[in-house]
């Protein structure tokens, strides 16, 4: 009896067993092709920080050397150093504000045209509303180089060519389809009785807006804030095309100026990668911080779409 | 162009905003009060004045500049000159962008542009035909000639780049996602990881994979320092190399692309109610039929979604190649390439002909895309309709 | 609501055009000028403008130095009606006044007696590159020829005599093979020095005298590009285009790692810390038998939109004779001299009698309507295909010379 219950027993042991380590090999697998995927995402990160704290002639040591000696934190301020001295007038500071003024004043622009323009779609209904919708939708498919040379030339006709107006007055006219779409879609999670209970109470339509509607879409408000912090901050080919006396350039701009010129006849690989670096920075404090709008605005697009 | 000095740069702009917010508040205000005196109800009123700020700008900055962009189109213009010219052609412009023939050479014969000839359309220069590729079939080369061949090329490379790049980022994404989703330990942490590369700026990217891929210095090639030594060849030259350019950009695109493809399509997966997958396992499905018949459909929504951005996106590349300078005659992407005919090289006639047929090309693409979903992509509510009518 | 917000826009228009209205009526007028001058450049620069700024009531010039990308900054400044009054611009660059962006000064020159003013005493192969067409669109005020730099320390280890005079270009290339080794190369090319220097020593020209020809394929030229396609990135004597990439090409130099080098008789490479540098003219061209080199000219310009045509011609003149004192080689007749040059540039006087000695053989391009697309087209259908090896020069021309003769008939 007892051999035949062990008889029947191992099996299923060894079943479990074998079950056991195919377990623990797939989990294994899995884990190690994910460890490959970080290691292919971390490297060139970690090579762009290593090469922006090196000296000129440990860029070119064979074997590649990580650790930079000495670490040539100097580079940070150097690198800008370099640049304005082909610029006169192009600090560090003077870029940072530069990109700051452009991209915070596009950034709000675009969110708070974005909301009113949202809340119109979602909350009213007007005749041709649908084909307007649509028809913004569709704006998103318009490639750019449509516009780029007579864009060009209207801002050129207007006199204000080389100013910061091309990059930050037509934001207010809700210029991003994408952020429109994403706040309309949470205009509409919220039950109408909230906003016809505060007009009976006596508000009127923009205090609905401000005091009832903005704080219930907080969240996606933020989420576009984001996008078009990172958007306008990223932005290259508005600057290049409107844009030509580089004391005005903003960092992306400085950065190709940097490279087309000081950096043609021996590229300074330290400094570009101290610039890139930089430009990098806030957008990864950015993610780290609001990592959760990033991830929203992304997925909205994709999931409820 | 003399440096203004920083205050002088921002406040002009800085009123003007102002103002533009304040001449659009009043709009929305006239609009819905023209409106009601029209007698238009309060509720359409409101609506309708709130999209006008929308309204005005695509008008103003999008339509207007579209119809002007087809104008230029049968001129000429250069950018130093106050006004666009007529071209003596209309077509001018179109023709020199869109002719190609076939001529016919001996195998050994050198292919001559005398022979290839010359466009046949009045304008301002005299454009010839170039051989863009050839073909030998027995003892006759046929020549594919074409008046602007860098066009042609910057196409070709544009559309391989797609192709390559969008499947491959597509595949690479859905993959890591699939291993994300197999209740990995600390799914938030590895999510944030993969897709640390996508936030970063194009520029920052573009000018990192540069000097990553730099021939003789660069961090790759020295990896790779064993393959060549036992293979016994030369170090790749990457992005100075004109058969590597493309596969370069591919590489480099997959790290950037990647990570936001692999959060959006991880967010797909975690949307796919587990009860589809229990009802599988109950009739006997394996990991692939579940994969197949399960993942897939309830994914492709998401996939869709991820393939048309893709398109979007690697049609209209154009930072990248801002950072990273390759010949023009080894192929430039289309962007780029009518960036600098219509800024560089004096040619926003030309420029804005191009630009209008490449506009078509891709919306046509994207559309293709679209009309395409209706034979793969799987629509849940389709699902519920189809289970209601049954 | 409505009265309030009315109220506001006219403030913030008011406020808005304030910037416009304070910087008008200024006594006296301002003139910019925009030059390519790095930060020493432009602080020489600045005391010749002080001191045309001193010397009379009527204007007064800003300099702006826009030391890098220079041409493609001064293309958009040009196209958004940006520009500077003034400008300097090289002689590549002088036909954008047949895109009539510059000011036509012929009425002025005629009525103005000063030397500077005066065509005569500019050399003819320099007065060609401002005087296109029926107009006159600036004043040179450079024309320096291409000389040949010579690292002494190399060729004393390496034992090899010194360039001279007298060399050949095939004794050139020689030496630039034997004086090639692990640790230096002979000489570099990377499309400068120009190879003009090379087809005009040989008998040869890209472009006829009635600009209707474009004679590439003249055994002459051929034999020219052929010599210099032989030389560029080939590793016996001269850099590869990686090395050079990576090095930087004049850096090279001054690194210690190029035994000769060709550059304008007015560069600083002569006088590089720790370098033993000599200067010779360029070899002799095997059809002139003299040492025909390239002249780089480069001259100030009016922009032809400037609000102030007169002043800026009064500042072109003034400040024109102030940089023909300064830089050199003047591009004068009345000028071409040792001592004048020696006293615009001390630091030259070592080598002021060879620089004296190549002006007379030095010349400029011929300039046209169509010419910067004539320049696009022999570049990338003659010059670089055969300086890439992708073929040889003979079977390039025939095709090169029909494309070129196309832009010349196109004008």
């Amino acid at each position: 009896m007892a051999t035949e219950t062990s008889a029947q027993v191992l099996p299923y042991d060894e079943m479990a067993r074998r079950h056991r380590i195919e377990t623990l090999l797939t989990r294994a697998i899995i884990y190690a092709l994910l460890l490959i995927g970080a290691a292919i995402i971390l490297i060139p990160f970690l090579w762009m920080v290593s090469t922006s704290l090196k000296v000129e002639r440990q860029l070119f040591e064979w074997p590649p050397r990580w650790i930079p000696d000495p670490v040539a934190f100097e580079n940070y301020w150097k690198a800008w150093e370099q640049l304005g001295s082909i610029a006169p007038g192009l600090t560090f500071w003077r870029i940072i504000s530069n990109t700051l003024f452009i991209t915070v004043l596009a950034m709000f622009a675009e969110m708070f045209s974005a909301a009113v323009v949202a809340y119109g779609f979602a909350r009213f209904r007007f005749k041709g509303r649908d084909v307007l919708f649509f028809i913004m939708l569709s704006t998103m498919m318009i490639p750019g180089v449509l516009t780029r040379v007579p864009s060009f030339l209207i801002w050129r006709e207007v006199g204000l060519l080389n100013t910061y107006d091309p990059l930050t007055l037509p934001a207010w006219t809700a210029w991003g389809p994408a952020y429109v779409f994403l706040l309309r879609q949470f205009f509409l999670t919220i039950p109408r009785e909230m906003d016809e209970a505060a007009i009976i109470d006596g508000a009127n339509p923009v205090q609905v807006f401000f005091y009832v509607m903005l704080p219930l879409v907080k969240p996606a408000f933020l989420a576009i804030g984001v996008l078009a912090f990172q958007g306008n901050w990223n932005n290259f080919e508005g600057p290049l095309i409107y844009l030509n006396t580089t004391q005005l350039f903003p960092l992306i701009l400085s950065i190709q100026f940097f490279q087309q010129s000081l950096s043609k006849e021996a590229p300074k690989w330290h400094y570009m990668m101290a610039m890139a670096t930089m430009m990098a920075a806030p957008i990864l404090l950015l993610f780290f911080m609001a990592q959760r709008y990033f991830i929203e605005g992304l997925n909205v697009g994709a999931v409820k779409g | 162009m003399g440096d203004p000095g920083a205050f002088n740069s921002y406040y002009p702009t800085f009123l003007r905003y102002i103002g533009t917010a304040i001449v659009l508040a009043l709009l929305i205000y006239l609009t819905y009060q023209g409106l009601r005196k029209l007698g238009v109800k309060r509720e359409a009123a409101t609506g309708f004045a709130l999209i006008t700020p929308w309204l005005v700008g695509r008008i103003l900055l999008t339509a207007f500049p579209i119809l002007l962009s087809f104008y230029l189109g049968f001129t000429e213009y250069n950018i130093l000159w106050d006004e666009p010219r007529s071209l003596k052609d209309p077509l001018f412009n179109y023709k020199r962008a869109l002719s190609f023939k076939i001529v016919e050479f001996d195998k050994d014969e050198r292919v001559s542009i005398a022979k290839l000839g010359q466009l046949q359309a009045e304008g301002p220069d005299i454009v010839r035909y170039r051989e863009l590729d050839s073909v030998v079939i027995g003892d006759t080369r046929y020549v594919i000639a074409a008046t602007d061949i860098y066009l042609w090329r910057a196409i070709w490379l544009t559309l391989r780049y797609a192709v390559l790049s969008i499947p491959l980022g597509m595949a690479g994404a859905l993959g890591v996602a699939l291993l994300l989703n197999q209740n990995v330990k600390g799914v938030g942490y590895w999510r944030t990881l993969y897709y640390l590369p996508a936030v970063l700026p194009a520029a920052a990217v573009a000018l990192l994979w540069f000097w990553l891929f730099a021939p003789n210095r660069g961090l790759i090639n020295w990896a790779l320092g064993p393959i060549y030594d036992l293979t016994n060849s030369e170090p790749l030259g990457w992005f100075t190399d004109k058969n590597l350019v493309l596969p370069s950009f591919v590489i480099m695109s997959m790290w950037g692309i990647f990570g936001a493809n692999t959060v959006i399509l991880l967010a797909g997966l975690k949307n796919i109610p587990p009860d589809l997958y229990e009802a599988a396992s109950i009739d006997g499905a394996g990991n692939w039929v579940k994969f197949r018949h399960v993942t897939i459909p309830m994914l492709s929504p998401t996939l869709f979604y991820v393939l048309i951005m893709g398109v979007i996106g690697a049609l209209q590349l154009f930072t990248e190649q801002a950072f990273i300078p390759t010949e023009r005659e080894d192929g430039w992407f289309v962007n780029w390439f009518l960036y600098n005919e219509a800024f560089n090289f004096g040619r926003m006639g030309y420029a804005s002909a191009v630009g209008w047929l490449y506009a078509v090309f891709i919306i046509a693409i994207t559309l293709l895309v679209f009309r395409s979903s209706a034979a793969w992509v799987f629509y849940e509510g389709a699902r519920e309709k189809e289970a209601g009518g049954a | 609501m409505a009265k309030y917000l009315r109220i506001a826009i006219v403030l913030a228009m008011a406020v808005a055009l304030l910037p416009l209205a304070t910087s008008r009526a200024q006594e006296p007028v301002t003139l910019r000028i925009t030059t390519w001058a790095g930060v020493d450049e432009a602080a020489e620069f600045q005391a010749i403008i002080d001191d045309v700024n001193a010397s009379q009531d009527a204007f007064q010039i800003v300099h702006e130095p826009k030391p890098s990308d220079y041409y493609t900054v001064l293309q958009t400044a040009l196209a958004g009606g940006e520009a500077a009054d003034l400008m300097w611009l090289d002689q590549d660059h002088m036909p954008w006044a047949f895109d009539g962006v510059l000011l036509d000064i012929s009425d002025y020159l005629a009525n103005d007696d000063r030397d500077t003013a005066n065509p005569d005493d500019y050399f003819p192969g320099v007065w060609q590159t401002v005087a296109m067409g029926e107009g006159v669109y600036g004043l040179p005020w450079i024309a320096q020829p291409v000389v040949l730099y010579y690292n002494k320390d190399i060729f004393d280890a390496m034992g090899h005599e010194y360039p001279n005079a007298d060399w050949t270009w095939d004794q050139f290339k020689e030496a630039a093979i034997a004086l090639t080794n692990e640790e230096h190369y002979g000489f570099s090319l990377n499309g400068w020095p120009p190879p003009y220097i090379w087809i005009w020593g040989n008998g040869g020209d890209v472009v006829s005298e009635d600009l209707a020809e474009s004679p590439v394929d003249d055994p002459a030229v051929i034999e020219a590009v052929q010599f210099y396609a032989d030389m560029i990135y080939n590793e016996e004597c001269c850099p590869s285009q990686e090395t050079i990439a990576e090095e930087g090409f004049g850096e090279m130099f001054k690194a210690g790692r190029l035994a000769m080098f060709m550059g304008g008789a007015a560069d600083d490479l002569d006088r590089v810390e720790g370098l033993n540098v000599g200067v010779s003219p360029v070899p002799k061209g095997n059809a002139t038998g003299e040492n025909t080199t390239f002249a780089w000219i480069a001259a100030t310009a009016i922009n032809a939109k400037t609000e102030h045509p007169d002043e800026a011609y009064e500042a072109l003149v003034m400040l024109t004779e102030g940089i023909h004192s300064w830089k050199i080689v003047s591009p004068r007749v009345s000028q071409a001299t040792v001592e004048h040059l020696v006293a615009s540039e001390p630091r030259k006087e070592a080598n002021a009698e060879d620089i004296i000695a190549a002006v007379p053989y030095m010349r400029g391009f011929t300039l046209f309507p169509g010419y910067l697309e004539f320049n696009d087209v022999i570049w990338g259908d003659y010059f670089n295909p055969a300086f890439n090896g992708e073929d040889t020069a003979e079977a390039l021309a025939p095709d090169a010379r029909i494309l070129l003769e196309d832009v010349l008939a196109s004008q």
